[in-house]
């Protein structure tokens, strides 16, 4: 299960095909690599499909916006083709329909991928991870991972606040004067216990005899295995043979050039 | 008072000890001398703001190295000097449980929160999950190992948090004010654990607390800082409370069993509430958060000038009730009607006029910079004369003794005057409802003691006023009493009848006052 891949290794896993996938601009190649991330999705994880449709639906609409944009504006490397018809003096080629449908499919195929990450990775083992294959300093990730705690306590914070004027009866200050006003009495005590939480938090971290020491031993050793190098070698793996195939093929296309 | 075998050496002795946080001349307290010794608890008093809590941070060596402060004189942690100690290790020998549930934890469940701890003392990986279960059956809490800690109750919280410190294996203790924030009956339960913990593995204990009653019989040892920073006593003698009554009461210091005749002010007599009818209504009401329900059904009615207190464990929508009550929340069936009429028809200023709210922090009342401004804000909103405004303001700072703080900021002033400042800015004009969530909570009994002849005064002149609290002796004072429990209202009247039902109290988390528990212990019954 794709859920206790090291998640330092997830994470270039990742980004490697993602980076290089932004290069090719035809349709074949995200396509397939698209098809083959959704496979791994739901094969080898145990998201819930409609959990991740609910995310993933809304970039779809994005995507499409990007590609009809990239279809209208795309310049003369991408505009090669016959003429389908014509908005206004706007061409539209089959060269930059091709242009716009691939890059929809690579937004998608980002979108895939983060969610692949995202949803598989728990954030608190990925900062572990962090600190323990990637050496990052135990200060900063404790840090972060405090942090995490302090994101419904702020919110709370604010919740209140909004109450307490209203009690004073501060909802009818009206006007820009008023709104600069508000945000300044919103921001100074929300800053103001926000540092003074900060500061208890760090207090009782080092009553608990945390030093910032990089020698630690870890409760969740996170090690690298062979399962790790099978993953990585699986998702970029398959990206070289998309690329690969899409060659032979004649459809890989590079900023524009083909092959 | 239990009583320990004779002196040894000492396990913690400060010497000469000073701290301050800007300038040395001003110290917050000032050459202190006392040891503390093994296997005894010593219970440290204090008015609020005296100190104690950074005390409980210099012993262990965090202060002054993590705030900008000055010491001058010497702590000893077993002969030698603690800051001669590597970093890291005396907070392994001396563990602090603090008072804040919130704010002591740094991961999200349990489990790595404990492990956290293991990791610090760099304890092996294998063994590690042993250790937890250890402790976790020690506090009680083994089904909670993986469970997320913002989800927690503030009593489990606090056990955890507790856990969390046994696992450095500490020979000295400090607890300040654990059991600040939890419900009566949570209280009584971790002072239990505590206890039991202590006959178990006897690593000396320092308490730091408002309110001793529930420990006296725990401790060996009284200190007790004055308001001028220094020790005023250290004492083991097992009439302590009676033997310094008068020190005690002058330096603003709660005592077992006595905090009724604090909360009584008999010069103000009792008003009785008027007959005049209905202040605030609340039919059939209902109010869910993300789906779950937190109040059902929930119907109540409230005379003018009455006097009500909404108790129920932790977490049982006191809280937001009192916020309902408000219109500071909609909810979602049923209304609530202020003066015959519904919350919502009222008109937002209008409303304000005639009903106050005060937050259980303090700070959450000021949206300006100085006392005066928060003092005449509402005015200046209302459009009031300027003479006017500065007449009132006066008056309100006269009353509330803050004259002498006109011009500072409101968050620069101490517990006590945050809680009188926080009560005066809804008084410009005399309320006819006032709503309290939590006014008592921190206050030491001196703070206390005006707050409660605040509201004496205010009840006298018709106003309404509701409490949402934890503590029953301010409980057994009210008119009427209404209890929460799964998200209904399921006592309603008279405090008295309700100390009689034992059964509830016990399924409520909910314990009789100090006096009637006094009377039980020494053999009285009702």
């Amino acid at each position: 299960m794709i859920s206790s891949v090291n998640p330092t290794i997830k994470a270039i896993s990742i980004l490697v095909p993602g980076i290089f996938l932004s290069f090719t601009f035809d349709v074949f190649t995200p396509l397939i690599y698209l098809l083959f991330v959704l496979a791994i999705t739901f094969t080898l994880t145990n998201i819930s499909i409609s959990k991740w449709i609910k995310i993933f639906s809304p970039f779809v609409l994005v995507a499409l916006g990007f590609a009809w944009m990239a279809a209208l504006y795309s310049n003369q490397t991408y505009s090669y083709g016959e003429v389908h018809f014509q908005l206004w003096h706007f061409e539209i080629t089959t060269g930059s329909i091709q242009t716009g449908i691939s890059l929809a499919l690579r937004s998608l195929c980002f979108v895939a991928l983060s969610l692949l990450f995202a949803l598989t990775t728990d954030s608190t083992k990925l900062m572990l991870s962090l600190m323990q294959q990637c050496k990052l300093p135990p200060k900063i990730t404790y840090g972060i991972l405090a942090g995490y705690r302090f994101l419904p306590i702020f919110k709370h914070e604010l919740h209140v606040l909004r109450q307490a004027h209203r009690i004073r009866g501060v909802s009818r200050t009206r006007g820009i004067k008023g709104q600069i006003n508000q945000f300044r009495r919103y921001s100074i005590p929300l800053l103001a216990n926000g540092i003074r939480k900060a500061e208890r938090v760090a207090i009782a971290m080092e009553s608990k005899g945390f030093t910032g020491d990089k020698e630690r031993t870890h409760y969740h050793d996170l090690t690298v295995s062979k399962k790790d190098w099978y993953f990585l070698t699986m998702i970029v793996g398959t990206f070289i043979a998309v690329v690969a195939i899409s060659y032979y093929l004649g459809y890989l296309n590079i900023f524009g050039r083909k092959f | 008072m239990r009583k320990v075998q004779p002196k040894q050496n000492p396990l913690l002795k400060v010497d000469q000890f000073s701290f301050a946080y800007e300038n040395i001349n001003k110290p917050l307290f000032k050459e202190l001398n006392f040891c503390l010794y093994e296997n005894e608890v010593t219970l440290l008093l204090g008015a609020s703001g005296s100190g104690k809590s950074s005390l409980a941070l210099c012993l262990n060596g965090l202060y002054p190295d993590t705030v900008e402060g000055v010491t001058s004189g010497q702590i000893y942690y077993e002969g030698k000097n603690i800051s001669d100690y590597p970093k890291g290790e005396v907070n392994q020998q001396i563990g602090i449980v603090f008072q804040d549930p919130e704010s002591q934890f740094c991961m999200i469940t349990v489990e790595d929160e404990l492990a956290f701890t293991l990791e610090n003392r760099k304890v092996p990986t294998s063994r590690m999950s042993e250790l937890i279960t250890e402790v976790l059956h020690l506090v009680g809490m083994e089904n909670f190992r993986t469970r997320k800690i913002h989800e927690l109750s503030g009593g489990q919280k606090q056990k955890v948090a507790l856990a969390a410190v046994l696992l450095l294996e500490p020979k000295l203790l400090i607890l300040d004010e654990p059991t600040a924030n939890l419900d009566p009956y949570s209280t009584l339960e971790f002072i239990k654990l505590i206890e039991r913990l202590q006959k178990k593995r006897h690593f000396s204990i320092l308490v730091i607390e408002h309110q001793s009653n529930d420990w006296t019989e725990l401790i060996n040892r009284v200190l007790v800082i004055g308001q001028d920073g220094t020790i005023k006593v250290d004492d083991t003698s097992d009439n302590f409370f009676q033997k310094y009554q008068q020190l005690l009461s002058n330096e603003g210091i709660f005592q077992p069993h006595d905090v009724m005749d604090i909360y009584r002010c008999q010069d103000y007599g009792t008003a009785s509430p008027s007959e005049k009818g209905w202040i605030l209504t609340i039919e059939h009401l209902r109010y869910t958060r993300k789906e779950q329900a937190i109040l059902n059904n929930i119907n109540l009615k409230i005379r003018y000038g009455e006097f009500i207190a909404l108790i129920g464990e932790n977490g049982a929508g006191k809280s937001t009730l009192l916020q309902l009550m408000a219109g500071l929340l909609l909810p979602d069936e049923g209304e609530v009607l202020f003066k015959g009429q519904s919350l919502i028809c009222w008109k937002e200023n209008e409303l304000r006029k005639q009903m106050g709210y005060v937050f259980q922090n303090p700070e959450h009342q000021f949206i300006t910079d100085t006392v005066y401004d928060e003092l005449t804000f509402a005015m200046k909103l209302n459009n009031i004369s300027k003479t006017d405004m500065k007449e009132i303001a006066s008056t309100l700072m006269t009353q509330f003794h803050l004259e002498k703080h006109q011009y500072d900021n409101p968050f620069s002033l101490s517990g006590g005057q945050k809680r009188r400042l926080s009560v005066a800015t809804m008084l410009d004009e005399t309320p006819d409802i006032l709503l309290f969530d939590e006014p008592t909570f921190g206050q030491d009994a001196k703070t206390t003691q005006e707050l409660m002849k605040m509201i004496w005064k205010l009840k006298q002149n018709g106003t309404t006023i509701i409490f949402v609290t934890h503590d029953m002796d301010i409980v057994d004072l009210t008119d009427r009493a209404m209890v929460l429990h799964n998200q209904e209202v399921i006592y309603e009247g008279v405090p008295e009848t309700l100390w009689q039902q034992e059964e509830l109290l016990k399924k409520t988390r909910l314990r009789p006052p100090s006096w009637i528990r006094k009377n039980v212990e020494s053999g009285v019954f009702l």
